[in-house]
């Protein structure tokens, strides 16, 4: 799997409810109906996990869409 | 109510001659014991009653008739468990203040440097019969003194008087329904209030003791068979690596034995499921008690939806939740004559308020009477104002193969004040990640419980009686 795919599990996984015809790398955190504070701090935990990488606290503020966290965590490894 | 010593005497008195304890090197019929307990106390007479005489030895039949001496004497037993560090034992003795300190002639090295003023310390094999005049002790004396194990603070002195043990030893006989009929295997050190309880039940109602010096399974299950036991005493763990590790013709041992007795707040429903499926008829049963407060429930697991229960309140005991929220949930309160009036010395302070102790447990009860215990009420973590009990995580998280065990602690948090830390000791060969955890976690948990942080760690820190000590964890 690449990068992008590993990210995009991360959101099912974080997102149990999201469906492939959801997912939309553009799509904001504030069109999630289940993206709330506690979900903002498992997405960036898991993240953190599964790449062995650590989040500042600017970085984990500006997370707001699939495509942030890609970009992200690129810069990071 | 009886003295502790009425136990061996009667029982010698009824069958004199039945086996009443087996170790690896000896066996001893009942008039046999009781005969060598009463040259022991012999000696321990020159002792004044109520002097503490401190004992180390492993499970062997030399710390029963070393125990019982004491016992018979009128002197207190302050019980040593083998593991324990140095420090301990040098805050245990300073505590205890001893006359006299007893030790097997193996752990004689560990007791022969110690300090302190008009201290005697002698190996078993030093102890000579002596001329001396009987003694008896009163019911309301303290026949015996623990430790607390230290897993939630420094290690408290838990003065037991007799009448107090002879209450908690007849609802262990009764509830479990022991007799004279038994055959009890006990790989578990008599110095801790489970092993010491198993015992004085043994004694009480006149059955065999089998001692073994250690719990390893192979051993465990070839004195089953051995000795024809009929009842194991046991630590989850030991139970859970019997059942995981060894199949069909070893556990067929297991099959005819009518009770398997254990002692935790948590055992895991998988073990208790699989000891089932192998036990014929027998029961498995476990309580829930504090060193303060000894055996205060017992739960038979005869019914699968009570599974993670520790069962209904024992005769004669009360326990009540105090100051349940929403949920029913509260700290669990004690009140009955198996509570201890006071910490040695009043050392500290008793923490009761009106004869009821504050155990510090949170639990509930569900509608039918049954207690479930959800952790400590120090150990809750708030997560933003959400409550989460750290046993309800660990137990989620156990589940998954590839883990040992788990612990879930608060770590501090900028956002949400405090969130889930999870500690995770991997089995053997694991290849198990945090990220697989989390993922879990994620799936089977409201959000504010999963954990926020995942520390992998070789093993826990523990105290002298291999309890993990959870507040080391913490930040």
């Amino acid at each position: 799997m690449n990068l992008d795919d590993d990210v995009k599990k991360i959101f099912f996984e974080t997102f149990p409810l999201l469906t492939e015809s959801d997912f939309d790398w553009e799509k904001l955190q504030n069109n999630y109906e289940d993206w709330d504070s506690f979900a903002q701090l498992n997405l960036v935990t898991l993240t953190e996990a599964k790449f062995e990488i650590n989040f500042s606290d600017d970085e984990i503020t500006s997370i707001n869409s699939a495509k942030s966290l890609l970009e992200i965590t690129k810069s990071k490894l | 109510m009886n003295t502790i010593n009425r136990f061996l005497i009667d029982s010698s008195k009824a069958n004199p001659e039945k086996l009443a304890l087996i170790d690896d090197d000896s066996k001893f019929t009942f008039s046999e014991l009781e005969e060598k307990v009463i040259k022991f106390s012999s000696f321990l007479n020159q002792f004044e009653e109520k002097s503490v005489i401190s004992l180390l030895f492993e499970n062997t039949s030399e710390f029963v008739i070393s125990y019982l001496g004491i016992i018979n004497s009128g002197c207190v037993a302050h019980l040593i468990p083998t593991g324990i560090s140095q420090s301990n034992l040098e805050h245990q003795i300073s505590s205890a203040q001893p006359k006299l300190v007893l030790s097997s002639d193996s752990y004689f090295h560990r007791i022969k440097d110690i300090e302190l003023k008009n201290l005697e310390k002698l190996k078993f094999s030093d102890v000579k019969e002596l001329s001396s005049k009987n003694k008896t002790p009163a019911p309301t004396d303290y026949a015996y003194l623990i430790y607390t194990s230290g897993t939630t603070s420094t290690p408290k002195g838990v003065p037991i008087t007799h009448s107090s043990c002879d209450f908690s030893t007849k609802n262990i006989a009764k509830t479990l329904d022991y007799s004279q009929n038994d055959i009890d295997l006990l790989p578990l050190q008599m110095s801790h209030s489970f092993g010491l309880g198993c015992l004085h039940t043994s004694l009480y109602v006149g059955s065999t003791l089998v001692l073994q010096k250690n719990p390893k399974p192979t051993d465990i299950l070839e004195s089953i068979t051995k000795y024809n036991v009929t009842t194991l005493a046991a630590i989850p763990s030991t139970l859970s690596n019997i059942v995981s590790n060894y199949y069909d013709d070893s556990l067929n041992s297991l099959s005819n034995l009518r009770l398997i007795i254990t002692n935790s707040t948590f055992f895991p429903p998988e073990t208790i499921r699989k000891i089932k499926s192998v036990l014929k008829t027998g029961i498995v049963a476990t309580y829930y008690g504090l060193t303060e407060a000894s055996r205060s429930t017992f739960m038979l697991f005869d019914d699968e939806k009570k599974i993670e229960s520790v069962g209904k309140p024992s005769d004669g005991i009360q326990i009540k939740i105090n100051d349940e929220n929403n949920d029913g949930v509260g700290e669990i309160w004690i009140r009955g004559p198996n509570v201890i009036d006071n910490y040695w010395k009043k050392e500290y302070s008793e923490n009761k308020s009106d004869e009821w102790l504050k155990t510090g447990d949170l639990g509930k009860f569900d509608s039918e009477g049954f207690l479930y215990i959800l952790g400590r009420v120090d150990d809750l973590i708030n997560v933003s104002g959400e409550k989460v009990y750290p046993q309800e995580i660990e137990r989620i998280v156990k589940v998954l193969s590839g883990i040992d065990e788990v612990i879930a602690v608060p770590m501090k948090h900028k956002s949400f004040g405090e969130v889930v830390k999870l500690f995770v000791k991997k089995s053997r060969d694991s290849k198990i990640n945090s990220g697989d955890i989390l993922a879990y976690c994620i799936k089977n948990m409201e959000r504010f419980k999963v954990p926020a942080k995942i520390e992998f760690i070789e093993d826990f820190p523990r105290t002298d009686y291999g309890k993990i000590k959870r507040f080391m964890l913490k930040e």
